[in-house]
């Protein structure tokens, strides 16, 4: 990775000059004989600080004189020197020449070279000579240079300044909000009034255009507050490098860390915590991810490991990528594991997907490290990331892993925590938001779209089941009696790769809002995750999507409790092949309600490698899936001895007839359409094929 | 005065009645003894109180609203002049009965301690006052066991006898999940 020296010079720059500063203002007290040991060490300290960073930065010059005048304040310290008016005004000369290089490195990039009269006498000085009797300004000496004042470019401000001034413009922006519902309201009265007062209406023109022009510049006003506070992810990434390379070197792995996107500037309220999910996840790729050389070296890879650190914009987001190049996560020995804590029964652990086999490293209390070390293992840390990312910074994340090749967590995290796309919803006579990023769809469906397939209701978006439930009922809340205008309007609310369908009144509004934090001791509450103030003042809790699915998912759990199993059918094992986790939950609930044991498989190339690996009764296929789709699945299948003849049912949205035709053609037993899709219906085929 | 006031009236003069101050010889005895500010309120047929230093502000008309999957001990959110603010139902904490809405002259008490703060529904506020440290005696024996961690002590005031409670535990108990 290249060296950014520009960037450093600027804060290079930056830093010596308030270092002068500080030497000039020492001197003065030195000159001045007020100047105590404290003052001097201060002042050492200082002298020492610009010559060690601009040794770093290779600004020779600068550390040649930096050098002399710290030994002569090192003498001044340690007493071997008394303080005289000829010593202050060398040194205030050494202090005066470091402050021109340091302009100039601004300026050019280099400074010019030391003054050598300067050094001399200053070493002369140490040496033990009488101060020298300066030889000040000689003649051939360059005219002095152009005095000019320097204005300092950046002012120092406390955060919590800072933090004030957003806070207040979060309220004006709030407030303004008060002021368009007064324009509303005013509207109201001029139709009232019939368009009998001509001046109303156009002082209610007036208004409107005076409200829009003030909400343009209090926009603006509020993103450049914004923009103060936002500061640069090499702020975490930078010394999270660092730490993992020095982490890898004490566990014995030869580690580099490559981030790249350092540039890439978020709220400093997202930098402050999103430092803790990073560090974490790298110490994981460091300790569980990366293997030994040994392990490594038998693999064909380069015996050091690669964790990449990475950042890039998606929209109003940012990605940021923690990936090792290790083993990838052990799936099987997850699944074994998740058995051994007797979180999942050995069925329900087969019948999962990888991805919802991986999702369980998030679990509070589950660990994959067989070894408990130092640095992780101890099962703490998954599930707080996910927490801290999902809940504190309003992201998401997800994981990539490939057995061999290493693992990549992806967090999509928004730029600022302080506004957000907001939709607001009525439901059950109470307001909610949602923020923008969990919003999949917006649906208003004719009432026989939704049906019913388990005892619950569902709709078929893009050729997948998704669950609709009523948000009231969600949470709580009398529920109103359907509205008699034939349609319902529906909310789906998208968490990774799960979706689910809310039942809502009506839309309200869909706007950027200032998102106001919950008081400390409500943040565990698992449905709100802040609230944000409406035109009329009023709070409105903004949801937490992926709260909603775990509550819709409890609620689906008691209902299909409650369905006793057929009995008749118990032993029978179905696998169910596709792509859309909801079509597959379902599907399987319809199943398992009638007492079949299921198994699923996420594409067509894991429904054949795990029919293969197993045995199973029959098989229910989606067509269109990745990697492998339901025709090639289904002749694959049919070509090995053992489905030669179980019944295989494709289930799709397809409709054509020669979708049907190339299904038979293919073997498939029955072939079912989505959109009149009914648990009998299914059932029915199957217990019919199963005779 | 008035300069009818002579010591023949009968009634004795500020001159005098120093006079007789400084005569009666004897140490000065410093009377004043620590008082504490209490806010004294009602729930239901109940009087209790809190520390006035635990109690930041008294809100009435403050509309309350919904938070969805929250404790039946909360009532809802309010907005303090920009802050969220959580409302406490006291009345569940302390396992009172309920007894109908919000009456009219319901307040809400802008509590901290604990390391938290919180509006706290009362059914009407009672009081400010100033008792001193003496006035407040140990909380008696037929007090409700849950109740016995949460009481200070008892205090008389205008022939009802008020229940200082104890605003700290009350936030802590509710934090840790205790009420």
């Amino acid at each position: 990775m290249a060296l950014d020296v520009k960037r450093f010079v600027a804060r290079f720059v930056e830093e010596a000059r308030d270092h002068l500063r500080r030497l000039e203002d020492g001197l003065i007290r030195l000159a001045g004989g007020s100047a105590d040991g404290e003052a001097i060490n201060a002042i050492f300290r200082s002298a020492h600080t610009v010559k060690g960073s601009s040794r770093m930065l290779k600004l020779t010059a600068i550390t040649e004189t930096a050098h002399k005048v710290e030994d002569v304040l090192g003498a001044l310290r340690d007493g071997s020197l008394k303080p005289s008016p000829d010593l202050c005004r060398l040194l205030q000369r050494g202090v005066d020449s470091m402050a021109a290089q340091v302009d100039q490195v601004a300026e050019t990039g280099t400074p010019s070279p030391a003054d050598a009269d300067l050094c001399a006498a200053l070493s002369q000085v140490l040496a033990g000579g009488e101060t020298a009797p300066t030889p000040p300004a000689p003649a051939e000496a360059p005219p002095p240079p152009e005095v000019k004042l320097k204005s300092a470019e950046t002012v120092r401000v406390q955060l919590s300044k800072l933090d004030e001034l957003i806070k207040l413009m979060g309220e004006v922006v709030s407030s303004h909000a008060r002021l368009r519902q007064r324009l509303v309201d005013l509207r109201g009265i001029d139709r009232a009034a019939g368009g009998a007062a001509p001046l109303l209406q156009s002082f209610s023109r007036d208004l409107r255009d005076d409200v829009f022009t003030q909400e343009v510049l209090m926009e603006e006003l509020h993103k450049k507050a914004l923009i103060m506070r936002m500061l640069p992810l090499s702020i975490v990434f930078e010394p999270a490098a660092r730490m993992i390379r020095d982490l890898g070197r004490s566990l014995g792995k030869d580690v580099q860390c490559v981030t790249t996107g350092m540039d890439i500037e978020l709220d400093r309220q997202l930098i402050d915590r999103l430092s803790d999910p990073i560090v974490h996840l790298l110490r994981n790729g460091v300790d569980h991810g990366i293997e030994t050389a040994e392990t490594r070296h038998a693999a064909g890879k380069p015996a050091h490991g690669t964790l990449k650190l990475s950042a890039r914009q998606d929209g109003g987001f940012v990605v940021v990528e923690v990936g090792d190049d290790g083993g990838g996560l052990p799936v099987e020995f997850i699944r074994d594991k998740a058995v051994k804590k007797g979180l999942l029964t050995p069925e329900q652990a087969q019948a999962m997907t990888e991805t919802e086999i991986i999702d369980l490293i998030f679990l509070p209390g589950f660990s994959t490290s067989s070894i408990i070390t130092d640095v992780s293992g101890r099962g703490v840390g998954m599930d707080v990331v996910k927490r801290c990312v999902v809940d504190d910074l309003q992201g998401s994340i997800a994981v990539e892993t490939r057995p061999g090749q290493g693992t990549t967590f992806a967090m999509r995290l928004p730029l600022s925590l302080a506004v957000m796309r907001v939709l607001l919803v009525e439901a059950g006579g109470q307001t909610f938001g949602f923020t923008a990023q969990y919003v999949a769809h917006l649906l208003d469906v004719a009432d026989d779209r939704i049906i019913t397939v388990a005892e619950r209701k569902a709709v078929i978006i893009q050729n997948e089941f998704v669950p609709v439930v009523s948000l009231a009922e969600l949470l709580g809340l009398p529920t109103p009696p359907a509205a008699k205008r034939g349609g319902t309007l529906l909310v789906v609310v998208r968490v990774r790769n799960e979706k689910l369908a809310l039942k809502v009144g009506q839309l309200l509004d869909e706007r950027d809002m200032v998102i106001k934090p919950l008081p400390e001791h409500l943040r565990q509450l698992p449905l709100v995750s802040g609230m944000v103030m409406t035109g009329r003042n009023d709070l409105v809790s903004v949801l937490q999507a992926s709260a909603l699915l775990d509550a819709a998912r409890r609620q689906r759990g008691e209902a299909t409790a409650a369905i006793a199993p057929d009995g008749g059918r118990a032993g029978i094992r179905v696998l169910v092949v596709d792509d859309s986790l909801n079509t597959r939950e379902i599907e399987k609930d319809v199943l398992e309600a009638q007492g079949f044991i299921v198994t699923l498989a996420e594409d067509g190339q894991d429904g054949l490698d795990k029919a293969r690996s197993g045995h199973f009764d029959a098989v229910l296929t989606d067509v269109e899936m990745p990697n492998m789709d339901g025709f090639t699945l289904t002749a694959a299948l049919r070509r090995e001895d053992r489905y030669r003849d179980i019944p295989i049912i494709i289930i799709t949205s397809r409709e054509k007839a020669e979708d049907k035709r190339r299904g038979i053609q293919v073997g498939a037993d029955a072939y079912i359409v989505k959109g009149d899709f009914d648990q009998g219906n299914l059932v029915d085929t199957l217990k019919s094929l199963l005779g | 005065m008035t300069d009818d006031i002579t010591p023949d009236s009968g009634i004795l003069g500020l001159d005098q009645v120093l006079a007789v101050k400084r005569g009666a010889a004897g140490p000065v005895v410093d009377v004043d003894e620590p008082s504490v500010k209490l806010v004294v309120f009602v729930l239901g047929t109940d009087w209790f109180a809190f520390h006035g230093e635990r109690i930041k502000e008294v809100l009435s008309d403050c509309p309350v609203y919904f938070l969805p999957g929250c404790p039946t001990s909360l009532e809802g959110v309010i907005n303090v002049r920009g802050d969220i603010e959580s409302v406490i139902r006291l009345r569940v904490l302390l396992r009172l009965a309920e007894d109908g809405g919000a009456a009219s002259g319901s307040r809400i008490l802008l509590g901290q301690g604990a390391g938290m703060r919180s509006g706290i529904r009362v059914d009407r506020v009672e009081d400010v006052m100033d008792v001193p440290q003496s006035a407040i005696q140990p909380p008696p024996h037929t007090i409700n066991e849950h109740l016995r961690p949460l009481v200070l002590g008892i205090v008389p005031f205008q022939k009802h006898m008020v229940t200082v409670l104890d605003l700290e535990r009350i936030f802590l108990d509710y934090r840790t999940g205790g009420l």
